[in-house]
């Protein structure tokens, strides 16, 4: 059937379009100034001209409307839009990533959204209704989800029209208390730059005066003041804009998809299919480790949704205890215990010589000034640092680490900002191994995954870092076998990827075969609802050194114990969870 | 192990020696320009002859380390005088394959073949220096092994 956009699109759209145009108009009928050709008439030919403009806005925001039509086909969405030059198009609904619906306060009241598809390819979204009703934006989202279903697992369709949607269990909800944490800890650092911009135009002119007249204990305390007053701004923005974006989040998951809903002003609506999610990304600093907290970025390679900041990363839990996350991406991606396998010894003592190396650099940097600008400038401070570079070395050596998992591939670097990344061995688009000279003077050696996930355009990818050359090799064989697995297996009838059968959602039990070593066989709750040739299952791909064939590991969270912040070095024992 | 056509060491070589002498230029014409008192006057010479000979001794230790390999699944790339990087692009991965030729490399006739991936680094993978029927035929039968072990694309 094919549908068109909302009508109340075209007030809003004029509105949306018309402002700027009013604003000018009125600016220049306030102003009053003579036109001078027309002379005293000016203002009736200004008006004139608005009425024009006006007309001409409005005719073709309703041409816009009315030539504007879409179609949702068993296996495409197709879309005919444009007024002067028509553009047809039909996008294949399996290459739909996600299907996002973002609204603001306006849209809200009128009841409009506007609803984006997102496909893997290029850096933008690849078609917006802009706008459509909120529940036909929902319905499509629905549909789609459905459609898709239906194409994967060549089911006849739902006979009874309506559809009843498959049921949603809630996730994730970000409660008040979380809400008002994360508020708590945003510092938006664009607010000094702004403020500078401004200060720097403004200021220039204003401040001097009022400077000349002041002695200098007053400078400085107003340079203080200024200072405070900047961090609190900073602090004040920051946490209202989190608040408002994130206010009232929850997670659904719905029969095969991810959805989330967040947004106070501007309420974002979105779904994610579990088969594009690409990795799922752990991200946590000190601070929230000491306090266990966490946050996670659910990948897909689909461009971000609601704005360019959150590009790639949909879905991101922006704070939250670290038990829920770790149970969440237990549920998304059953990845078990993990047992991170840290870097040798040896390239603790790399790090070591790196951050000492940095503080010696300090230290000669301010050698050189004393010996050059002001023999008052003491070139030892430096040195204190150095007990911090030794802890930091050790620290960064303690986070480090990667781990090889039935179905995923887990690493974990970083001690300020670290980052745990869980990679299904499907999703490997490439294995890079990487030794520069001076970890070869050690038999280091970098292996990092890459994978179509977009947060790792900005070089963040899963990497098990200056681990031996021995393992690397390792592990570039064991990687490259196991999403050869994982792709057979795929083929065979399960992702790579994807739920955990419970009770209520039952997949699949399929008595594929994977090729080589033991599959400890799952064993589906239920009857089996679709029997489907891509229906998620997390059975374990087949190890190829045949390593550890435990059992398939449930997303309880019985094995999960230390959760607790312990800052004793060297513990041997890790999961996700462990900190130590 | 493929190695690279041996030409390529030509092209390599020369290109460090013309952005050494682009380099040296700059260095001559800042000379030229400011001057600096403190500054000996054969800089601009040093400063050539200097990157010239990093840039050949890079370039033909480049050609050493190079390696490819078809391998049944996958290709295995092999490459950097100073970061040594090993790459295994799965066929599976593989989304297309092209076969360039910059001007310089039309020159000596040679092609370089270029495989994409949907990975944020995907056009990272490229094999220069073939002799063009070498890249054409890496090319074929890259996309021969790719068609053959399609699957489901992972995006």
């Amino acid at each position: 059937m094919v549908r068109s956009l909302s009508p109340l699109s075209v007030p809003y759209r004029v509105f949306q379009r018309g402002s700027g145009i009013a604003i000018a108009l009125l600016f220049a009928l306030g102003g009053g100034f003579d036109l001078p050709v027309v002379g005293a008439a000016g203002p009736f030919v200004v008006v004139g001209l608005g009425v024009v403009a006006a007309t001409a806005l409005v005719g073709y925001e309703v041409a816009y409307v009315s030539r504007f039509s879409y179609e949702l086909t068993a296996d495409t969405l197709d879309i005919d839009s444009g007024v002067l030059s028509r553009r047809s198009r039909e996008i294949p609904l399996r290459r739909i990533q996600n299907v996002d619906i973002s609204r603001n306060v306006i849209q809200r009241v009128l009841g409009i959204a506007v609803a984006s598809f997102e496909t893997a390819g290029g850096g933008e979204t690849e078609a917006e209704l802009r706008f459509v009703s909120f529940e036909e934006a929902k319905r499509l989202q629905r549909e789609l989800g459905r459609l898709k279903r239906d194409e994967d697992a060549t089911a006849e369709p739902d006979a009874a029209g309506a559809p009843a949607g498959p049921e949603t269990t809630e996730l994730f909800a970000l409660d008040r208390g979380e809400l008002a944490l994360l508020g708590a800890f945003s510092i938006d650092l664009r607010v000094p730059g702004l403020l500078f911009v401004a200060v720097s135009t403004l200021g220039s002119t204003v401040v001097p005066q009022y400077l000349t007249g002041a002695g200098g204990v007053a400078v400085v305390g107003l340079g203080v003041a200024g200072v405070i007053l900047l961090a609190l701004a900073s602090w004040v923005v920051g946490a209202a804009a989190s608040i408002v974006e994130y206010y009232d989040f929850r997670l659904v998951r719905s029969g095969e998809e991810l959805q989330y809903e967040r947004g106070l002003l501007q309420r974002y609506d979105g779904s994610i299919p579990f088969d594009k999610i690409q990795t799922l990304t752990i991200r946590d600093n000190p601070l929230k480790r000491r306090f266990g907290y966490a946050t996670l970025y659910i990948e897909t390679a689909g461009y971000g949704g609601g704005d360019g900041r959150s590009r790639g990363s949909e879905a991101a839990i922006p704070l939250a205890e670290r038990d829920r996350i770790l149970d969440l991406v237990e549920e998304l991606e059953p990845v078990g215990d993990v047992d991170f396998e840290r870097p040798p010894k040896r390239a603790r003592r790399r790090y070591l010589v790196r951050y000492l190396f940095v503080v010696g650099a300090l230290a000669a940097g301010l050698y050189a000034a004393q010996a050059l600008v002001s023999p008052s400038i003491p070139w030892w401070p430096p040195l204190v640092l150095a007990p911090l570079a030794v802890w930091y070395a050790h620290a960064t050596w303690r986070h480090r680490g990667h781990w090889l998992g039935d179905q995923h591939v887990v690493t974990r670097n970083g001690v300020l900002r670290r980052e745990t990344k869980i990679v299904p061995y499907y999703r490997i688009q490439t294995v890079i191994d990487s030794r520069n000279v001076f970890q070869r003077r050690l038999d280091l050696a970098t292996v990092t995954v890459d994978t179509a996930g977009s947060l790792s355009l900005g070089g963040q990818d899963a990497a098990a870092v200056d681990i031996t050359g021995e393992r690397a090799d390792e592990l570039r064989t064991a990687l490259d076998a196991r999403l050869d697995q994982a792709v057979d297996a795929y083929r065979a009838g399960r992702a790579g990827i994807g739920l955990e059968a419970d009770g209520t959602h039952a997949e699949t039990s399929g008595p594929e075969e994977v090729d080589a070593g033991a599959v400890t066989e799952h064993v589906g709750a239920g009857s089996t609802e679709r029997g489907g040739p891509t229906s998620p299952d997390s059975e374990p791909v087949a190890d190829p050194e045949g390593a550890d064939e435990t059992d398939e590991t449930e997303s309880s969270g019985g094995n999960r114990s230390g959760t607790d912040e312990t800052e004793s070095p060297g513990d041997g024992q890790s999961g996700i969870e462990e900190n130590g | 192990m493929n190695r690279l056509h041996p030409r390529v060491r030509l092209l390599w070589v020369a290109r460090a020696v013309l952005t050494a002498a682009v380099l040296g230029g700059v260095a001559g014409g800042v000379q030229f320009a400011v001057a600096p008192p403190w500054l000996p006057g054969w800089t601009p010479a040093a400063v050539f002859a200097f990157l010239a000979v990093v840039g050949v001794v890079t370039s033909l230790l480049r050609y050493r380390v190079w390696r490819y390999e078809v391998r049944e699944d996958s290709l295995y790339l092999e490459r950097g005088v100073f970061t040594r990087v090993r790459t295994v692009v799965p066929f599976v991965r593989v989304q297309h394959v092209d076969t360039s030729r910059s001007p310089t490399e039309r020159l000596v006739g040679l092609a370089s073949t270029v495989v994409y991936t949907a990975g944020s680094r995907g056009a990272d993978v490229s094999v220069p220096g073939l002799a063009l029927e070498d890249a054409d035929g890496l090319r074929e039968r890259l996309k021969g092994l790719a068609i053959r072990s399609e699957g489901e694309d992972a995006v």
